[in-house]
């Protein structure tokens, strides 16, 4: 049956051979496979576990502010932010130019972000933040034609009030490198929001309440298919700040247009009423990832719209420091009461002549008659008795080139001078001539708003400093008070009682019968001092400050007018529209 | 007819059908557990009831290739050669693009991939060229002359482009003119000029091939872009230890880890669930068709049968190699289908379609 077979022998051979080839290959796979699964099995089975398992991190919404009357000012809303994950993109080159059909973008810019936020197929990359409800619509309709396109909904904070109050609230931002690193690296990680200025930063431990997590199992695509551990957020409480919105919307109107600040507080509490820094800005811009164009326009501005004033500009006070002058010189004995000083509109001293602003002179003063006719005269008199050893004291008391100690973060020193500072920066002695224009507030002295807001609460409250605040309560997200801030004593000034009542009643006169009358209110006990001081980059600078006792409260207020020109005609108006629209008098 | 069954009945491998069959049920079961979450069509079972139509039609091509004579490929070998040229030819202006590629013939509902038939054509057509041609081969030009038939079936299939498939028509033929007895030295000619003219070769690679081999070298350059398939693969294998995590319990296979494992990397599932015994266990039913293959190309009743069964185990062999070889990481990812085990309608059926020619030529050793 069985006929021999006629394949060649050498084929035969060849097939041999061709069986031998076979085992080594198996051999090769055998061998591996041993190593892979029984000698690195262990290690290779523990990534397996770490492949799947994911921290996940659950952000805690942020404490909301409210005003002191508990009005909203800064929330938080759903924001839709439009990412892509890059494994499930079939055509990038078409869902690209689909989805910047929709969004209104560059197709190039999306396949550009694509390639560049790639980390691994199954991690979203953010194409496109905070996208508009219509948008959003038209994704979720053509969802079949733009696969791999995904919605993430995050919160975002919102600024109720846009600019109002814009540098005290500050804003919110993603952490950056720097910060990461400068603060406890543990409790951060990329992409986290934090406050980046002012009380947002200030107070972002209470605001931004306690992330919780979950450790999940996930499928590749990072879908969650069980849930291993899960602590639960906790959600940041809110603050109650001492502003009043209505005071601050009104302050912000009367310097819109202008540069400066305004400070009103209650100098028996601490409590500021209203603070005003114009120009402002609009902190919803920073939210999310502000754009190029805006932060472009904002830091490049020359009216400097993101600076603080109130803390954080430093001017010469002019006239309104002739208040310290006149501290110091009732103090040590320079002057009293009685002392009168003629004023012929001229002071000579050495080779250089120094001027009253009054051309012709003010007569002959006594120190009431200084202080409200803001006479030079007096001052540089009484300041070059005075010397700068001392007049150093009495800044130093009132805490200039310190910080105010206020609620905010970065505040400025500003600098008070002296011969060994004048030696050691300009590397000149100290001149008797450098103590006479020190003595009106100007010169080498520069402040902030907020320390010479300082000066006047001393004076109202004659000789304690309340720690300013502008938060008065913290409340849980559950409605009960967690804290209330209180006064608490910041500073306490070494003067005599019989000095403050000498200022104070000259200060009531330079409203009254002085260069303050604009600020007069019948209704009211204004007392306030007026400044213009001179600054060699312009026009000068207008202040204004005063208090008013009333009751149980005590209200201090600052006004400055950046190139605002003369203080009794910019500064003295604005405080009593303040004033008037605080106490509510209706012209 | 009745006569023809009984002689199939007797003479039919048993031990290689019956090795066929288990693998097919092998198959489906680690199929079932890799596509099971996937929930194409709402149904679990999916890809299994498609596998399942596949192999029907399968056996069903077995069958009817063991009523055929081998030794009518002799009439229709240069046949199947032009046929399969022109499906190749129109698959690259009328394909469908998959990942990249055109492969695709579409057939009514169904997806056709020619390049899967080419490869028995050109198993058939070798086989009728070495064998009406053996003693010319002695000499160096004519020893050259299945490279260029070769040739064109992998310029073909390059341009689509694929280029685990151009290697596989390159080791059919490599192991089917070891087989018919060419010299050994002409073998190596040519495998040195090869070897050589890659660097010029590697201009005419695509990006994305380059990259393979790029992070076939070092698959950690990009872990999580190009590399990953390969991390993810070794990472599945190795965690399964001796005994693997259980059917249907491999955190990589289960969750989606491991991208395309129901197609070319379902050894990885196959590792991690069923561990070190559960591959020893596939790897012995391939060496056990193989050891058939290679026993019915020695025991065939001609040279024609003999290499036809010859070119059924190099296309097996080398599929199996290079699938699970890549699947561990230590051969580059070209995109090979595991013979009976990967999903997919052609390649399955012309799995099947080898078995018969295999099972054919082993009826046929004796007289009808």
């Amino acid at each position: 049956m069985r006929e021999s077979s006629s394949v060649p022998e050498e084929v035969k051979f060849r097939l041999n051979y061709l069986w031998i080839f076979v085992i080594i290959c198996f051999f090769i796979l055998v061998m591996s496979l041993w190593y892979f699964q029984l000698i690195k099995g262990e290690e290779l089975a523990q990534k397996a576990l770490e492949n799947c398992i994911r921290s996940l991190v659950e952000n805690a919404p942020r404490g909301k502010i409210y005003d002191r009357n508990k009005e909203l000012l800064v929330t938080n809303r759903p924001a839709v932010i439009v990412s892509v994950i890059p494994g499930e993109i079939e055509d990038i080159e078409k869902l690209s130019n689909k989805l910047g059909g929709i969004l209104g973008i560059d197709p190039g810019q999306i396949q550009k972000k694509i390639k560049e936020y790639y980390l691994n197929p199954f991690k979203t990359v953010k194409i496109f933040d905070d996208c508009r409800i219509n948008k959003i619509i038209e994704i979720e309709e053509r969802q079949d034609e733009l696969k791999g396109v995904v919605l993430e909904i995050q919160p975002r904070r919102k600024y109720l009030y846009h600019d109002l109050a814009a540098h005290s609230l500050g804003y919110v931002g993603e952490i950056n490198k720097e910060e990461l690193i400068e603060m406890n690296a543990q409790d951060f990680q990329g992409g986290d929001i934090i406050g980046k200025t002012g009380l947002e930063k200030y107070y972002d431990q209470i605001l931004r309440g306690e992330k919780g997590g979950k450790e999940v199992e996930v499928d590749a695509l990072g879908r969650e298919i069980a849930t291993l551990l899960y602590r639960k957020s906790i959600p940041g409480k809110d603050i109650i700040l001492t502003i009043d919105k209505n005071l601050q919307q009104f302050g912000e109107s009367l310097l819109n247009d202008k540069k400066g600040s305004i400070i009103v507080s209650n100098s028996h509490t601490g409590e500021i009423l209203a603070l005003v820094n114009k120009p402002s800005f609009n902190p919803n811009l920073f939210v999310g990832t502000i754009l190029p164009e805006d932060w472009e326009r904002l830091s490049t501005d020359s009216n400097y719209p993101l600076s603080n004033r109130s803390i954080q500009g430093l001017y010469s006070p002019g006239s309104t420091f002739k208040v310290v002058t006149a501290i110091a010189a009732l103090e040590e004995g320079i002057t009293d009461e009685k002392r009168k000083i003629y004023c012929s509109g001229k002071f000579k001293i050495v080779d250089q002549v120094f001027k009253c602003w009054k051309e012709g002179g003010h007569g002959s003063l006594d120190i009431y008659g200084g202080i409200s006719h803001s006479c030079n005269i007096y001052f540089y008199t009484i300041g070059k008795d005075l010397g700068i050893e001392k007049l150093n004291k009495y800044m130093q008391k009132f805490g200039f080139g310190e910080k105010v100690g206020i609620d905010l973060p970065t505040e400025s020193l500003g600098t008070i001078p002296s011969s060994e500072w004048k030696q050691r920066e300009f590397h000149e002695i100290w001149y008797p001539g450098d103590t006479i224009n020190l003595s009106i507030g100007q010169g080498f002295l520069s402040i902030t708003p907020f320390q010479l807001h300082n000066v006047i609460s001393a004076v109202a409250t004659e000789g304690i400093i309340y720690k300013y605040h502008l938060v008065k309560e913290i409340v849980s997200p559950d409605g009960k008070l967690d804290k209330e801030i209180g006064a608490e004593i910041y500073r306490e000034i070494d003067v005599s009682p019989n000095t403050f009542k000498i200022v104070k009643e000259g200060l009531r006169e330079t409203i009254l019968k002085g260069t303050g009358w604009r600020a007069n209110i019948k209704e009211l006990e204004v007392s306030g001092k007026t400044g213009t001081a001179q600054n060699p980059q312009g026009e000068t600078h207008a202040w204004f400050i005063g208090y008013v006792p009333l009751g149980e409260s005590l209200i201090c207020i600052t006004v400055f007018v950046e190139n605002g020109g003369d203080g009794s005609e910019a500064a003295a108006p604005i405080a009593r529209a303040m004033l008037e629209k605080l106490f509510n008098i209706q012209r | 007819m009745k006569r023809n069954l009984g002689r199939l009945s007797e003479n039919i491998d048993y031990t290689l059908l019956i090795t066929v069959v288990i693998l097919c049920f092998y198959g489906l079961i680690v199929l079932y557990s890799s596509t099971r979450m996937t929930t194409a069509g709402g149904d679990g079972y999916y890809f299994v009831k498609r596998q399942i139509l596949w192999m029907l039609s399968g056996f069903t091509f077995l069958t009817m290739i063991l009523f055929i004579d081998y030794h009518y490929v002799e009439k229709y070998s240069k046949f199947a050669y032009f046929m399969a040229i022109i499906l190749l030819v129109m698959v690259i202006f009328s394909g469908k693009t998959i990942y990249g590629a055109r492969r695709w013939l579409p057939i009514g509902p169904f997806e056709f991939q020619p390049s899967e038939f080419a490869k028995i054509a050109l198993i058939i057509f070798l086989a009728d060229f070495l064998n009406k041609n053996r003693e010319k081969l002695d000499y160096f030009f004519y020893f050259l002359i299945p490279f260029v038939y070769t040739g064109l079936f992998i310029l073909l299939v390059f341009m689509q482009p694929d280029l685990g498939t151009s290697l596989v028509y390159m080791a059919i033929l490599v192991i089917m003119l070891f087989v018919v007895g060419v010299k050994i030295k002409f073998l190596a000619t040519v495998f040195f000029t090869a070897l050589s003219s890659i660097p010029i070769l590697w201009i005419f690679l695509k990006e994305y091939q380059k990259r393979r081999i790029i992070l076939f070298i070092n698959p950690n350059i990009d872990p999580l872009g190009g590399g990953y398939n390969v991390i993810q693969s070794k990472i599945a294998i190795g965690s399964g230890g001796l005994l693997g995590k259980g059917l249907f319990g491999g955190l990589q296979s289960q969750l989606h880890f491991l991208p395309a494992q129901h197609t070319d990397f379902i050894f990885s599932v196959v590792g991690e669930e069923l561990g070190f015994l559960g591959t020893l266990f596939l790897l012995g039913l391939y060496a056990i068709i193989l050891w058939r293959g290679i026993k019915i190309a020695r025991e065939a009743k001609d040279l024609l049968g003999s290499l036809l069964a010859s070119g059924a185990v190099a296309f097996l062999l080398f599929h199996i190699f290079v699938n699970i070889g890549m699947a561990m990481g230590i051969l580059p990812a070209t995109g090979l289908p595991l013979p009976f085990l990967s999903y997919g309608g052609t390649f399955m059926i012309s799995n099947l379609v080898l078995i018969g020619i295999l099972l054919n030529v082993e009826i046929h050793k004796v007289k009808w």
